[in-house]
């Protein structure tokens, strides 16, 4: 492996949990959510000769996400059921995961594993069932007994809770900003 | 944030969302920075919670805490549990997404450096067209400006027989609009002096809206298709797939370098087709496109024959929305009292 891609993949490590995110909140599907971050690895890389060290990383990969992202919708665009951000808004999204990951936002979820420990009963079922079998609500729903919209509300919730979990555990080692 | 938006977060998130509801969270995260900030924050803990899960799903559970959903004290719930093998994982973990991250990254270098053995510019232009014919194979509508810059009439005595001897004269192109769909349906709409001359197909019938006089329709897919530009040179700007095959078999490549735009725009680049001696069609062919998605945005046809005219031209895409489901049907460019003809 030469220098340049020696260097992309340091740079991509550290910009890839933003790119997530951002490619999640727009395609929303996990699995293609996958995909799609496979398609913007390969761009980066293959383009890394022309970022501009002047600029930041994560926004110049933002910016190839945000294209990775455009041709996904493109090709999904013949779903008339899939509801999506129009261009103003996912450009709005683009400056703001940039800014977070700037912001380095990242120590503070690494106490997720940790508050994550903690679930239990159903709201640990709910969890695997959305983030591991990638399970919407409404599917969810067949499988333990409770209505769609009750899932989502139990999910929100649960969320609302690692959050403030995290939050209380940063706090507790001084990694809150 | 308010409850009632943090729930509308949570619902785009969980794909519950009505399209009313959709718009409205749109609408908030555009109207300030601060807002869409908000939303990536909760956007990171969704994704994170998936990496997360996804991992400890492949390793023995080792839960032995809980969260209260009900806790009277929320933070009591998030006490922080100071023991030095959570501390450890915490590390172990941590360090695993970084590695899958970093192996994901060399597994494609490894890839990219293989490929890079044996390219020739010629090559990689003709594996950069197969990149765009597959990018530009998905079936969606696409909406273009025609602008014409320049026309060459035929010289006098140059010229043999046409099949446009006899006809009336082509209505202008110039500042025409051409929408196209999958399944050869188009309509191409141009102004003339005496008001807007629509032509089209849905795929099962070809039709005709003249400024005056009836409405023609014919099951003839190629009746009213004359006017779009290479319709008789097998490069029929309805189906620009089919273009760009085109362009494989009877042009010669060449791929001009990547050009840099300033930030969030794409990079965008060049490719140059040159027809080949003998081979019919546009003299040269130019395709703007941008790098990574692919989407073309400009298509510029240098010598194009129209007719007995040859024309210089340039589409340039206005959208890839669609204009509507019946928008190719004749119906939607005429009243309903207007006569209708069968040919």
């Amino acid at each position: 492996m030469d220098e340049k891609t020696r260097q992309a993949t340091r740079y991509w490590t550290l910009a890839q949990p933003a790119v997530s995110a951002f490619v999640t909140s727009v395609v929303r599907d996990f699995r293609d959510r996958d995909d799609v971050l496979q398609d913007i690895a390969v761009a980066v890389v293959e383009s890394f000769e022309r970022w501009d060290s002047a600029r930041p990383f994560v926004a110049w990969a933002m910016g190839i996400a945000r294209n990775q992202v455009g041709l996904y919708l493109r090709r999904r665009r013949r779903d008339r059921q899939m509801l999506e951000f129009d261009t103003e808004t996912v450009n709005a999204l683009v400056s703001a995961f940039s800014d977070i990951a700037d912001e380095d936002a990242q120590p503070q979820l690494d106490f997720l594993q940790e508050c994550l420990k903690r679930l239990e009963g159903r709201a640990r079922k709910l969890c695997e069932l959305r983030y591991q079998q990638d399970l919407k609500p409404a599917a969810i729903s067949n499988l333990i007994g409770m209505t769609a919209n009750a899932v989502a509300k139990s999910l929100e919730r649960i969320r609302e809770q690692l959050r403030d979990c995290i939050v209380h555990k940063a706090a507790a080692q001084g990694t809150v900003r | 944030m308010n409850e009632k938006t943090a729930s509308l977060i949570d619902g785009h998130l969980d794909h519950v969302l009505t399209p009313e509801q959709h718009q409205e969270l749109s609408e908030w995260i555009r109207s300030s920075p601060d807002n869409a900030r908000r939303f990536a924050a909760a956007a990171m803990l969704h994704d994170r919670l998936r990496n997360e899960l996804m991992i400890s799903g492949s390793q023995p559970d080792e839960s032995g805490c809980r969260v209260r959903e009900n806790s009277d004290t929320p933070n009591a719930a998030a006490t922080p549990n100071s023991d030095e093998s959570g501390s450890v994982t915490f590390f172990r973990r941590r360090s695993l997404i970084a590695f899958l991250s970093t192996a994901a990254v060399i597994s494609i270098a490894i890839v990219l450096f293989f490929k890079s053995f044996g390219n020739s510019p010629t090559l990689a232009a003709a594996s950069e067209l197969r990149r765009l014919i597959e990018l530009n194979a998905l079936p969606m509508d696409r909406t273009y400006q025609i602008t014409v810059e320049e026309t060459v009439l035929p010289r006098r005595g140059r010229r043999g027989p046409s099949p446009e001897d006899g006809r009336p004269p082509k209505a202008p192109l110039d500042g025409a609009t051409l929408y196209v769909r999958d399944g050869q349906q188009f309509v191409l709409s141009r102004i003339t002096a005496a008001g807007p001359f629509v032509t089209g197909s849905n795929g099962k019938v070809s039709w005709a809206v003249r400024p005056d006089g009836p409405v023609r329709y014919s099951e003839d897919l190629n009746r009213f298709n004359r006017d779009v530009p290479g319709h008789e040179h097998d490069m029929p700007l309805v189906n620009i797939h089919e273009g760009l095959a085109r362009l494989r078999q009877s042009y010669e490549v060449q791929l001009l370098p990547i050009e840099e735009a300033e930030f969030p725009e794409p990079a965008t680049r060049l490719l140059v087709a040159i027809r080949h001696p003998g081979e019919r069609g546009a003299k040269r062919v130019e395709i703007s496109y941008e790098v990574e998605s692919g989407l073309i945005r400009q298509m510029r046809f240098i010598e194009m024959p129209y007719g007995p005219q040859s024309l210089t031209l340039r589409l340039t895409l206005l959208s890839e929305a669609s204009p509507g489901e019946h928008f190719f049907d004749h119906e939607s460019h005429h009243d309903a009292n207007r006569r209708v003809e069968a040919e």
